[in-house]
Parts: structure tokens; C-alpha cells; sequence
């Protein structure tokens, strides 16, 4: 069996998953990257995106994460994020008029920080589709 | 002595003390349970995001140390974030917590202390006496939100950067059990490099993605939001949960004044009627032997 490390995902409301797994694959700012059992130690930020998660039966657990942060340190992982959406418990409709809403207000271009608001909305928006549709 | 109708009438207005003791009780019942919940959730978060920063913080050499993590001794001047409630009946919470603040305020009389008050009680206490108070927040505790903490937290963190003060600390009162709550203080600014398991550190440097620096200008707000924010959780929690207590103490002896009340009211009326029969047969006895 392939070595497996701990991983913890919390938000502010609860501690999401806790559990002892084989691997996982988050995307950074830099880009996406895949974590196995002795990591080096590391602490890196994420963006909007899908956390993937194997677990020691080879089952695989995706969520949408609002951004955050990972720490790697001696087999311990640990991920913050402000918000966390479990495969499966998206919902796609609301997913759908917040897409639809941060399309409208990108149109409009207004100040800089709107209209990164607007962007990150967006993203958010396409990550829990692509959540949803696989 | 008092009479039947003043005693009646004390009976009555305990009675009524007891049913808002009463409701008073319930309504901070049913608030704890309500804000327990969300503290116990949300202390996972903040206890791991300050390992996770104290193992950054100690990970960095200290010729690239982050503005955010220099002691600033050379500046004598100590924030404090105060959170007290806005209301009183809840035993000795208020007390304890402000005590606790003066004491520290006492023992750092070299450092100018600049007070920022959340909750009413703080800033009723502390504006006596000379006091620098630099902010008060009169709106309720209990409506203080994530976003203005958020400013709150923003405008320490740029007042630090610039060297206005030297040191951040925050007093709140930690919710143990619904019996227990300690006040407490944690020294946000510099943040404190304890607890930090340096044996594991030892075994490698840290990777940073995409650099230590970015790493930090991110995660420290967010780190300041959520301790604060945290501890005014904690301290509304340990605020209802003593009020529970308090009420529920005041509940019980109203009770007993009504039950000591109520037997020196039998007292008293019996005394009423053994008196008057006395005096219908002595007035008897007087009539039979003229």
C-alpha cells in the first residue's frame, strides 16, 4: 500500500475533512500541484479552484475552494479557506445567476477593484460548475 | 413588624423581579446556544491559521524578516482592543476582564496605551481616570461584524507598518465550559513566536509558493481579522453564558424571599386574628362578669 499522510480542510464555519489519505492535488497561485506522502515542507496560497482528494480505498473527493492557504509540514497537511463546497452539494442553479451576474458586471467595466471583483466572482462561479458537471 | 398589606405587596413585586430573571435567563439560554456553536467551529480555523504563521514566522531568516514580524520595542506606545459587553447582570464578567486590563495597564506604565474599546463597560470604566481612549465602538457587541473587523484590522495592521505602535495586544474573556470562562489576553502585534515546534522546523526549510513575502502580505490580515474576530466570539459567548448563570442564581433567591416572604405573611395574619379573638373574649368575659 502507498504511504499515506493527514489532511485537514478548514473553514471558518467547521473542519470540512479529516481524514488520512494517499494523495491530493490543489491548484496554487503558480499553478496546480500534487501532494504524496513525505513532502517537503511547504506553505503556499491558493486560488479559486478544485481540491482533489484520494483517500487510502482510492476514492477521490473533489471540493471548490474560495482560495486559502496550504501547509505542508511532516506528513500533516492542513488547508484554510474562507469557503469550501463539497462535490455533489453545489448548488448549480445559484452557481448559474452568479455567472450570469459577474458576466453582466464584467460588460460594464467599471473601476479597477469592481472589476476584479467582478473577475473573482466569476472564477468562483466556474469553479463550482465545473464542480457540478465533472 | 410589617403589616399583611406591606408584605403582600413586597411578595408581589418579587414575584414580578422573578419573571424578568426568569426571561432573562431564557433569552440568554437561548443565545449561548446559539453563538457556543459558532465559537467552538471557528476556533479549529484560527488555531491552525496561527500555527501555520507562527511556523512561517519563524522559518524566515532574520535578515528578510517581514516589517509585520520586527519588534517595534523602541516604540513605547501599546494598542489595546478591549471587549467588554454592553449590559451588566452577568456576575463578575465585566469586572474580571476589565480588572484584568487594568492590571496590565499598571504594570507597563513606561508605554503610552492607547485603548480601543468594543462593548459599552470597557469605555464606561476606562474613561474615568485619564485613560487614552483612542476608539470606541458604540454599537452593540453582538452586531459587530466580520466586515468591520476587517477595517479594524486593516487600519492596526498599516498603523504598525508605520510605526505608530509598538506593540497590539487584545483582552477578551475565553469560553471554557458554560461555568467557566477566563479573561484573557493574547499579544497580536508582534506576533508571538512560542509554540512553535522548532524540532520539526529543523528538518527543512520551507518551500514558499509563490514567495514568502506575498505569502505573508496575505495571510497576515487575515490572520489579525480572524483572532480578533474570534475573540469577540468567545468573549460573547462567555458574556451569555455568565448572564445565564447570573439569572439564573437571581431567579433562585427571588424564590426564596417569597418563600420567607410568604411565611411572615401566614405569621403575621395569624397573629391578626389570634389578637382580635383575644379581644372578643376578653370583651365577652368583661360583659358575663358585669
Amino acid at each position: 500500500m502507498a504511504k499515506t499522510f493527514k489532511i485537514e480542510v478548514i473553514t471558518p464555519e467547521k473542519v470540512v475533512y479529516d481524514d488520512t489519505v494517499q494523495s491530493i492535488t490543489a491548484e496554487g497561485t503558480e499553478g496546480s500541484f500534487g501532494v504524496l506522502a513525505d513532502h517537503a515542507s511547504m506553505i503556499a496560497e491558493l486560488q479559486t479552484g478544485i481540491l482533489t482528494i484520494s483517500d487510502v480505498n482510492n476514492k477521490t473527493v473533489r471540493f471548490a475552494l474560495d482560495g486559502g492557504f496550504v501547509e505542508i509540514l511532516a506528513n500533516n497537511v492542513i488547508v484554510l479557506t474562507d469557503t469550501c463546497t463539497k462535490e455533489g452539494e453545489v448548488d448549480v442553479e445559484k452557481a448559474m445567476a452568479e455567472k450570469a451576474s459577474a458576466e453582466k458586471a464584467l460588460l460594464k467595466v467599471g473601476s479597477g477593484v469592481e472589476k476584479e471583483k467582478a473577475k473573482a466572482a466569476l472564477k468562483r462561479a466556474n469553479t463550482l460548475l465545473k464542480l457540478a458537471n465533472k | 413588624m410589617l403589616s399583611t398589606k406591606e408584605i403582600k405587596q413586597s411578595i408581589r413585586s418579587i414575584s414580578s423581579i422573578k419573571q424578568i430573571t426568569r426571561a432573562m435567563e431564557m433569552v440568554a439560554a437561548s443565545r449561548l446556544k446559539k453563538v457556543e456553536s459558532r465559537v467552538l467551529a471557528s476556533r479549529a480555523y484560527t488555531e491552525r491559521m496561527q500555527q501555520v504563521l507562527s511556523h512561517l514566522a519563524s522559518s524566515i531568516p532574520s535578515e528578510r524578516s517581514h516589517p509585520l514580524f520586527t519588534q517595534k520595542e523602541s516604540v513605547p506606545v501599546i494598542k489595546i482592543v478591549l471587549i467588554t459587553a454592553d449590559k451588566g447582570l452577568c456576575g463578575a464578567y465585566n469586572n474580571n476582564i476589565i480588572q484584568t486590563t487594568a492590571k496590565f495597564i499598571k504594570e507597563n506604565t513606561g508605554n503610552t496605551i492607547k485603548l480601543i474599546h468594543i462593548g459599552k463597560k470597557g469605555n464606561l470604566y476606562f474613561s474615568k481616570g485619564g485613560y487614552t481612549i483612542e476608539k470606541y465602538y458604540p454599537e452593540n457587541v453582538e452586531k459587530f461584524g466580520y466586515n468591520q473587523v476587517k477595517t479594524l484590522a486593516s487600519q492596526l495592521i498599516d498603523g504598525y507598518e508605520a510605526g505608530e505602535f509598538g506593540q497590539l495586544h487584545i483582552f477578551f474573556t475565553k469560553f471554557k465550559t458554560t461555568m467557566q470562562y477566563s479573561p484573557t489576553s493574547i499579544r497580536l502585534l508582534p506576533i508571538e513566536k512560542d509554540a512553535i515546534k522548532t524540532k520539526v522546523i529543523a528538518k527543512g526549510e520551507y518551500i514558499f509558493e509563490p514567495s514568502a513575502e506575498q505569502i505573508i502580505e496575505h495571510l497576515f490580515p487575515k490572520y489579525i481579522e480572524t483572532q480578533i474576530y474570534q475573540c469577540i466570539l468567545e468573549s460573547l459567548t462567555s458574556e451569555y453564558a455568565a448572564r445565564r448563570v447570573a439569572m439564573i442564581a437571581a431567579t433562585e433567591n427571588a424564590g426564596e424571599m417569597i418563600d420567607e416572604l410568604t411565611r411572615s405573611y401566614n405569621k403575621a395574619r395569624q397573629e391578626t386574628i389570634t389578637k382580635e379573638l383575644l379581644e372578643v373574649i376578653s370583651g365577652a368575659e368583661a360583659l358575663i362578669k358585669g
